[in-house]
């Protein structure tokens, strides 16, 4: 997993997952705050280049991370420039350009936001921070679960797959509608196993509720925390005060 | 397909977050209850999440030649029922955002709302209805599976259009449009993950089914929830 792999390898590993968060809230408020496209473009330029110059992260990645969003935001970009008459005939319509412009901007700025956290704060580091902000413990469980089991499950699909590809499964459409299906069933049994195997370990360690895990510490956390909090604001004063 | 951080104006990300809530703390409470009568499936449903999210990832053909993703919706509404899919989906799309920038954070109750709240609502009422009709199990599956994935998309289809309307033709000229551009890849995997469901439930109950009998919709008929 793309984001996976930068989350883990950049420099800002070891920085608090709650100062990233407060660079990531202040950039979400900086992209709705910002009144022109100008200003939202600002604030996405920003927030890129903080993620590829701060925290290390490839431009190649961060630009392959971001494409299938970017080709969401093209689709919906071109059918809000098209217009629909009375008579079911359409049309294009360059009165929408404005709020399309806008609506573009704004999108790249949260999507900077979103992948300046995500890019930076591996998977577990996010949860633990749930976990301080009072998340409740069921949602943590299966989070955390589903966090461990879903690298098993790509294996067991990769090596499945890979089983059928070596056997032809996928020459044509309805072999491979047929390999499909036998590889959905397949892994749906796995649930069952996989779930009792897990629950059969739990109990062996006399397991009888909530997965607690210990929390990974971060050194500078308030300060760091203290930095995003003002990097935000001004992001939030830039965004505004941009023309 | 879900709608992408950012997109959807800041009064409407946050009108749907607050109309999933509720059904968010009622799903919770749901499982909560199950957990309660049966401990062994606080695992279960963990690892659920996992293979949905990883289900998603399967690349599925379809009639027009493109290739889309199964939703996952319609399997485990019938697997593991609707409320309990608020949750499970809850995470899923959370990780779909966190670990492939796939939807997003201010998007989430509005993406929960179709993929984790309609879809499987939808899926598990005309799963129940058609067993209620005496229909056969497969088309029972199939309608729910690729009906509930429609749903899923109708609903995608309306939140946008509510929050864009057409310059000329208002909300139903939107709506004409997103669910136009929707349909043309939608419906020919609505269709194709309504096979694939069917084929999952087919092995399901030649090889598992003491599992199946114990899941509220394949109870057997008389004793369902």
């Amino acid at each position: 997993m793309l984001i996976e792999q930068a989350a883990y390898g950049n420099r800002w590993r070891r920085v608090s997952p709650a100062a990233k968060g407060t660079l990531a809230l202040g950039g979400l408020i900086a992209a709705f705050a910002a009144p022109t496209p100008a200003a939202a473009l600002l604030v996405a330029v920003l927030l890129a280049g903080v993620a590829c110059l701060g925290a290390r992260v490839a431009p190649a990645l961060y630009g392959r991370a971001a494409a299938p969003a970017i080709g969401f935001l093209a689709l919906s970009g071109l059918t809000l420039l098209v217009a629909i008459d009375a008579d079911f005939s359409w049309r294009w319509a360059p009165e929408a350009w404005p709020r399309v412009a806008s609506l573009t901007a704004r999108s790249l700025a949260a999507l900077a936001a979103l992948l300046g956290l995500v890019l930076t704060t591996p998977l577990p580091d996010l949860i633990s921070l749930l976990r301080r902000l009072r998340c409740p413990e069921l949602l943590l469980d299966l989070m955390v679960l589903c966090y461990r089991m879903l690298f098993v499950f790509s294996a067991a699909l990769q090596d499945t797959a890979t089983a059928q590809r070596a056997r032809l499964g996928y020459a044509s459409t309805r072999l491979t509608r047929r390999s499909l299906g036998l590889l959905a069933a397949n892994l749906t049994l796995q649930v069952w196993q996989r779930a009792q195997g897990l629950h059969r370990a739990a109990q062996a360690r006399n397991g009888n509720g909530a997965l607690r895990l210990l929390s990974p510490e971060f050194d500078h956390a308030r300060r760091d925390t203290a930095y995003a909090a003002f990097a935000g604001v001004l992001l939030i004063l830039l965004a505004r005060l941009a023309v | 397909m879900h709608i992408m951080e950012g997109f959807l104006p800041v009064e409407h990300a946050l009108g749907w977050s607050i109309a999933s809530a509720p059904f968010v703390a009622l799903g919770l409470r749901s499982v909560r209850r199950q957990l309660n009568e049966r401990p062994e499936q606080r695992m279960l449903l963990g690892v659920a999440a996992a293979f949905s999210f990883v289900l998603s990832a399967l690349k599925l053909p379809s009639v027009t030649g493109s290739c889309s993703h199964p939703t996952g919706v319609g399997l485990g509404a019938l697997l593991f029922g609707p409320l309990a899919m608020v949750p499970v989906g809850l995470v899923v799309l959370l990780f779909q955002a966190l670990l492939l920038a796939h939807g997003g954070l201010t998007t989430l109750g509005a993406n929960l709302f179709s993929m984790a709240i309609v879809g499987p609502l939808v899926a598990a009422g005309l799963f129940r209805l058609g067993r209620r009709l005496g229909l056969p199990l497969a088309a029972c599956v199939f309608a729910a599976a690729s009906l509930g994935d429609l749903a899923t998309y109708l609903t995608t289809s309306l939140q946008l259009a509510w929050a864009f309307p057409d310059p000329a033709g208002g909300f139903a000229a939107s709506l004409l449009k997103f669910g136009g551009i929707f349909a043309i890849t939608q419906i020919p995997l609505a269709i194709s993950e309504g096979l694939l469901t069917v084929l999952v439930v087919n092995a399901l109950t030649r090889f598992n089914a003491e599992e199946l009998r114990h899941l509220p919709l394949f109870a057997p008929q008389g004793k369902q929830a």
